[in-house]
């Protein structure tokens, strides 16, 4: 890494840890986290309530009783909702005025004045960024865990902790991948509230939006399901995962119309990188069998979840390379 | 002779939606090495659009320009590395004191850690900030940035100065403070271009300067050449100082051939001529009893006004 850029890293990473926006968006995760970690267990209390809960005992983690190995799915489900939230404004909040708010304030004049290169300035602030969001990540859950742990009442393992730690790598990429993004608007933007604006449409779009978008496309692409009625009968649960999924048994054509519906929905979801989060989070506490209490091994996550991690990569790449292309090529400081 | 900054046909249209502004109209600028040099123009005229060429901030649409020699597209980063810029619009990280203002900027400008520590002192003591070197830019006054914009512009201690308004905000003091500043680095051998409006503040302690308008270069060069021009147009003018009672002096001026106008104030007497009477002048006053006798430089203020005023080059 050239001297120029370390230069710059260090100031930017100096400059947003004094900053509250920073601070601010820590303290957002540990409040949702905690809270929605409250408001789960509060909902099961009556559930557990008399349903013994059997300690787990040490080294024998293979004696967890299934009550507690749900409670880890609902546990690690609420820490990712909490994530899929505040990390893409964590990029938001990095990205939106990386380039306009120097342009507005015009210390990128003071910057571009001196012997560097427009990329070195990227480099710098793409790198501080990265190291801010690893910081940011790492931090709000180090402070939130104990206390939702203690909320649900869960003893977690040194596997699921390990786990836990793991699953930073696809919130660094969550939060990253709004980044780029972000400033990639920040390098084509004259105002900073305009930067803002755009990148919190694009939040809301990928969001919010995409979703329902998605199950709206299904839907007209498939029509309106097959009229037959429907011959309730017991559900049984199947446990896929981290997602237990109700198949109730339906007829054969609506069966089929369903599962065509979820294969589309999810195929225009492949886009939104909050769902290849969730996937990827899923896919890490996945257990061998619902039986056993030991995860899928890395590798194998690799080789079946690759394209979720492509997805989020390939957004961190494209933003960045154009936020590159427009910067570094147009040589104009407005 | 060989310039420190030089500009060929240098030519600089903007594109926006509302049409073509062309901001520099083939304009050739030379500055010579080791001179404070006045750019001075009417608000529009191209001096920000010029300077910001010089040190890469915008690219020229024609033209070309040289910095000590350097190609400003082509060897940008050789120019920066030995240019301090005071630029227009400028701002500091209000979060961040002056001190880690000026050390980041100056760990850009490539100063070692070592040597910075002591050169970021120098640089606020020179601007009058060292009380305030520990203090958040955002609690700074505009004068007080404004020092502080032309201490980061010391840093490196360059070759060349470029200074874009640098007394926008000073007080009387900081004004005063400036222009000894400029004279003292100006003798060390430093070139200084300083580009402005306000003539009264820093004009006269430019030796050299250049007249722009509506992005043309209308004339330039040393106070003398320059002054050459309006005496051209515009007369010659002599101050007489007399002792006694000059009537007869008088009568006898006022039949010199060339001469428009002779006026007496005190013991001052005023003499405009269309035509240089200097010599003549010698031989009358000679009989008399004269205190002294001098011509009168016309000021940068009556030099601006003679040519940006409609009297030069419509
Ligand atoms: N980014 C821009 N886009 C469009 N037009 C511009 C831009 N910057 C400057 N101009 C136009 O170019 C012309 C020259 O502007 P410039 O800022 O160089 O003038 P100046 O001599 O520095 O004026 P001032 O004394 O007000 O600072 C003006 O007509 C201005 O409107
Ligand atoms: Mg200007």
């Amino acid at each position: 890494m050239s001297e120029k850029v370390a230069v710059i890293v260090r100031k930017e990473v100096l400059e947003n840890l004094r900053s509250l926006r920073y601070w601010g968006l820590i303290v957002l995760f540990v409040l949702l986290f905690v809270a929605i970690s409250a408001a789960i267990s509060a909902a099961m209390g009556s559930a557990f309530q008399g349903r013994e809960v059997p300690a787990p005992e040490r080294g024998r983690p293979a004696t967890r009783g299934v009550a507690e190995l749900r409670l880890v799915v609902q546990f690690v489900g609420s820490l990712s909702a909490a994530m899929s939230f505040v990390a893409p404004l964590l990029g938001i909040a990095l990205g939106f005025s990386a380039i306009v708010a120097e342009r507005e304030k015009g210390t990128i004049r003071l910057v571009l004045a001196r012997p560097v290169y427009r990329d070195q300035v990227l480099n710098g602030k793409i790198l501080a960024a990265t190291i801010l969001i690893a910081i940011a990540v790492f931090v709000s859950t180090a402070l939130s865990l104990p206390i939702s742990a203690t909320l649900y009442g869960v003893t977690l393992t040194a596997d699921d902790l390990s786990r836990l730690m793991l699953s930073l790598i696809p919130s660094i990429l969550l939060a990253l991948a709004y980044y780029a993004l972000s400033l990639f608007i920040s390098v084509l933007s004259d105002r900073s509230g305009r930067a803002l604006l755009y990148c919190i449409l694009a939040w809301i779009f990928l969001t919010f939006v995409l979703p329902i978008a998605a199950s709206m496309i299904a839907y007209s692409v498939l029509g309106p399901p097959p009229a037959i009625a429907l011959n309730r009968t017991s559900a049984t649960g199947v446990e896929i995962g981290v997602t237990v999924t109700v198949v109730e048994e339906l007829p054969p054509q609506l069966q089929d119309y369903y599962r065509k519906l979820g294969e589309i929905t999810s195929s225009v979801l492949m886009i939104s990188p909050n769902d290849r989060y969730f996937t990827l989070v899923n896919a890490l506490f996945t257990r061998r069998s619902p039986q056993t209490t030991s995860y899928v091994d890395l590798g194998s996550i690799i080789a079946t979840r690759w394209v979720d991690l492509a997805v989020l990569a390939a957004y961190v790449a494209v933003f960045t390379l154009l936020s590159y292309i427009f910067f570094v090529q147009r040589q104009e400081v407005r | 002779m060989e310039y420190a900054i030089e500009t060929e046909n240098l030519t600089k249209i903007y594109r926006d939606r509302a049409g073509k502004v062309v901001a520099l109209d083939s304009a050739n600028l030379r500055v010579p090495k080791g001179v404070l040099f006045g750019l001075f123009g009417p608000n529009g005229a191209g001096k920000t659009t010029l300077i910001s060429i010089l040190v890469g901030l915008q690219l020229p649409t024609r033209g070309t320009a040289r910095v000590l020699g350097f190609d400003c597209v082509k060897q940008s980063l050789e120019i920066r590395k030995r240019v301090g810029l005071l630029p227009e619009n400028y701002g500091f990280y209000e979060h961040m004191t002056a001190y880690e203002n000026l050390e980041f900027l100056g760990r850009l400008d490539g100063i070692p850690w070592g040597e910075l520590r002591r050169r970021i002192d120098e640089v606020l003591e020179l601007v009058g900030l060292k009380e305030w070197a520990n203090a958040k830019v955002k609690t700074f006054s505009r004068g007080m940035n404004q020092r502080l914009a032309l201490a980061q512009a010391l840093l490196k201690d360059p070759e060349v100065l470029i200074l874009d308004e640098p007394t926008l905000g000073l007080d009387p003091q900081g004004s005063a403070m400036f222009r000894e500043l400029m004279t003292r680095l100006v003798k060390e051998g430093r070139t200084i271009l300083i580009s402005t409006h306000l003539l009264h503040e820093v004009g006269f302690i430019c030796s050299h300067a250049a007249f722009i308008r509506k992005g043309r270069i209308v004339a330039q060069g040393n106070l003398e050449e320059l002054a050459k021009q309006y005496r051209e147009a515009r007369g010659y003018s002599y101050e007489v100082v007399v002792q006694e009672r000059p009537e007869d002096l008088l009568r006898e001026l006022r039949q010199l051939e060339g001469v428009v106008e002779v006026g007496l104030e005190n013991n001052t007497i005023r003499v405009r001529a269309s035509r240089d009477i200097m010599r003549e002048l010698l031989g009358v006053t000679g009989r008399y009893q004269v205190r002294s006798l001098r011509e009168r430089a016309p000021t940068w203020d009556e030099l601006y006004q003679f040519y940006h005023g409609g009297g030069w080059g419509e």
